[in-house]
């Protein structure tokens, strides 16, 4: 479905070149959902918006549904930007507050040029398939809560009818009780429509639920990649032992048990990351080598990919 | 009797809107220990930062805000009493450690404020330099002189935590101390206070909505809802036999991360609204096992055990009459 190689994104700051993705590749097929993991200012939200081409790729190829959409002008993007849509982290910021529920969910139908007649009928339709009612068309965000905000996004994401959605963090700003609703409604769409996800969020039990690989990013790169539940139970990359260690457990039994791999030091400058494996300055394992040699992704068996040759 | 830190009973907090009264707190009742943890979980709204703010009388002036009972110590807690504890005794931690420091002044600086408001007796720059060490921000004696923007929020929220404890509070309360960060960070900033909680018996306050957090750090855990306590009891008495639908609820909610990857169930609806609360059970709107006695009459707190407490009329026998 989506095949990205080797996908660069450089931002130019006051202080420098910032690689914010670097020499990024993932493959996802159809129906499946991708988890991309790690922490703020690891590049997943840079690699989803570079994907979806928001941000002009440095290097790199962008293939979607086996064509390559990497240097595609907007006007020719069009067909394929209504197949690849995107939910955002924030309910509260991501939907126009002069606009009612119903428009925001109509927007994309009009940029796509969807036939006039059955919008209103189709806002109706996929109102009721995120859980609210027709009535609501009507009103205003302010007027909803954070959940239902979020349900507005992922209608206004289904408008277009897309092959592919980006999440990009959707429930991170949603409370606890909340945040299952969401997942659920997820999780049914993609069953009856067939939808395929990329799921990038840094709640890392969520997205164990939730996704069929997982992707794990530090630094602008991904160091490794496997079934979602492959990835959680064997871990082999040492940033992701340490990783997975840290989450914390709702189980005052299994809490007390666990062994937390601290990590050492302060995440470096994506401005001037370092040399060779980009995690050997806070790496438990770091061998002199670390430091000079460009660590790739390595099959270690059963497609868990890592990138750390010591392991 | 003695080792009970604090003691806050009925504690009824209302703010004035231009929509209305909100009653933020609703009669809560609760006591920290010496040297215990006490978790408060509960959803955005639901009064575990109004309940802290109002005890530390930092609720400004748009509010009211009643007790039965507030003591620190034994004390009674009068705001000239809490004025002169705030920062010494009773410290906080807050979430956003990007805004909670002063961007003009240098880290250093700052903490010295601290020492020199609450009149330190003692070397105040040894002071400090000990403290940041502690902390994990070395060499201190350079890292002072920097700016609250030459740090990371990691280590932003570890000088707000070394501000906290720099007087040898008795009690500190955490309000989302670790939200706003990454895990591994998060991890870092645990261990810090479970050391320092070790080192000085100091007794804190925990709120978080991160239920994984609560069953790591906590001794004993409240669960908040509309403005409420709706459940009350040991680590383990919540966590593995939850009695209210709430408590249930959000326990259901969270993956158990063990691969099985059964569906969650939600808990229906949506937050409550605090300008009109329901005249019973704050949680009946989206209580699955509500009934009629629910709307109407609040439910009166049921003991379990020493520890565990919880207010639901599912408990009550002479519900079971009115429903029928």
């Amino acid at each position: 479905m989506l095949e990205v190689n080797n996908l660069t994104k450089y931002f130019n700051t006051p202080s420098g070149k910032l690689h914010a993705c670097e020499g990024v590749s993932l493959s996802i097929a159809k129906g499946e959902t991708l988890g991309l993991v790690g922490e703020s200012g690891c590049g997943k939200t840079t690699t989803g918006r570079t994907i979806i081409r928001l941000y002009e790729p440095d290097e790199g190829q962008i293939i979607f549904d086996g064509h390559d959409i990497t240097h595609l002008t907007q006007k020719k993007l069009l067909p394929f930007r209504k197949k690849i849509q995107m939910i955002f982290q924030d309910p509260y910021a991501s939907l126009n507050p002069r606009m009612t529920a119903g428009d925001i969910i109509r927007e994309p139908m009009i940029v796509h040029r969807l036939p006039k007649d059955e919008h209103t009928d189709r806002v109706n339709h996929l109102l009721k398939l995120v859980g609210l009612n027709s009535e609501q068309a009507g009103r205003y965000p302010h007027e909803f809560s954070g959940g239902q905000r979020q349900r507005i996004g992922i209608a206004r994401a289904l408008a277009a009818e897309p092959e592919m959605i980006i999440c990009d963090e959707p429930i991170s700003a949603l409370d606890v009780s909340i945040q299952a609703q969401i997942v659920n409604i997820l999780e049914d769409l993609q069953k009856s429509l067939g939808l395929t996800y990329l799921f990038v969020a840094h709640d890392l039990s969520m997205v164990r639920h939730i996704s069929t690989r997982v992707a794990v990013m530090y630094l602008g790169s991904i160091v490794e990649t496997a079934e979602s539940d492959e990835l959680y139970t064997r871990p082999l990359h040492p940033y992701t032992v340490s990783l997975l260690s840290s989450v914390p457990v709702p189980d005052p039994d299994k809490s007390a048990m666990r062994h937390i791999i601290p990590l050492k030091g302060e995440i470096p400058s994506a401005v001037n990351p370092p040399s060779g494996c980009k995690f050997h300055t806070r790496c438990p394992n770091a061998k002199p080598e670390c430091s000079s040699i460009t660590p790739v992704l390595q099959d270690k068996g059963s497609n868990h990919l890592c990138a750390c040759p010591f392991v | 009797m003695n080792d009970e830190i604090l003691r806050v009973e009925d504690l009824r907090t209302t703010f004035t809107t231009s929509a209305g009264e909100v009653k933020a707190l609703n009669g809560v009742t609760f006591s920290v220990k010496r040297g215990e943890v006490l978790g408060i979980a509960g959803e955005s709204g639901s009064g575990k930062s109004t309940a802290m703010l109002s005890v530390m009388g930092l609720t400004g002036e748009y509010s009211k805000v009643k007790a039965d009972k507030m003591t620190f110590m034994g004390e009674e807690l009068t705001p000239s009493r809490v004025k002169a504890l705030r920062g010494k005794n009773i410290a906080m931690v807050f979430q956003d450690p990007m805004t909670s420091l002063n961007p003009v002044l240098t880290a250093g600086y700052q903490l010295e404020e601290a020492l020199k408001r609450h009149h330190w007796n003692g070397n105040i720059k040894e002071r400090v330099i000990d403290i940041l060490t502690k902390v994990g921000i070395v060499p201190a004696e350079q890292r002072m002189k920097n700016y609250p923007h030459e740090f990371s929020g990691g280590q932003r929220q570890r000088i707000m935590t070394a501000m906290s404890i720099i007087c040898n509070p008795e009690l500190l309360i955490a309000d989302e101390p670790t939200t706003a960060l990454d895990v591994t960070v998060q991890a870092q900033i645990l261990n810090l206070l479970r050391e320092i909680r070790k080192a000085s018996g100091m007794s804190m306050i925990l709120i978080t909505h991160d239920l994984g957090v609560i069953a790591g750090e906590a001794d004993r855990v409240i669960a908040m809802y509309g403005g409420r306590i709706v459940e009350e009891g040991t680590v383990r008495e919540i966590f593995n036999s939850p009695k209210h639908p709430y408590t249930m609820g959000l326990l259901r909610s969270v993956p158990k991360n063990d691969g099985k990857r059964e569906r969650l169930i939600p808990i229906e609806g949506q937050p409550p609204d605090l300008l009109n609360p329901p005249e019973g059970c704050p949680f009946v709107k989206r209580c699955p096992k509500a009934m009629r006695i629910c709307l109407r009459q609040k439910p009166v707190p049921l003991t379990l055990s020493g520890t565990h407490k919880y207010s639901c009329w599912l408990a009550q026998k002479a519900a079971k009459e009115v429903k029928e």
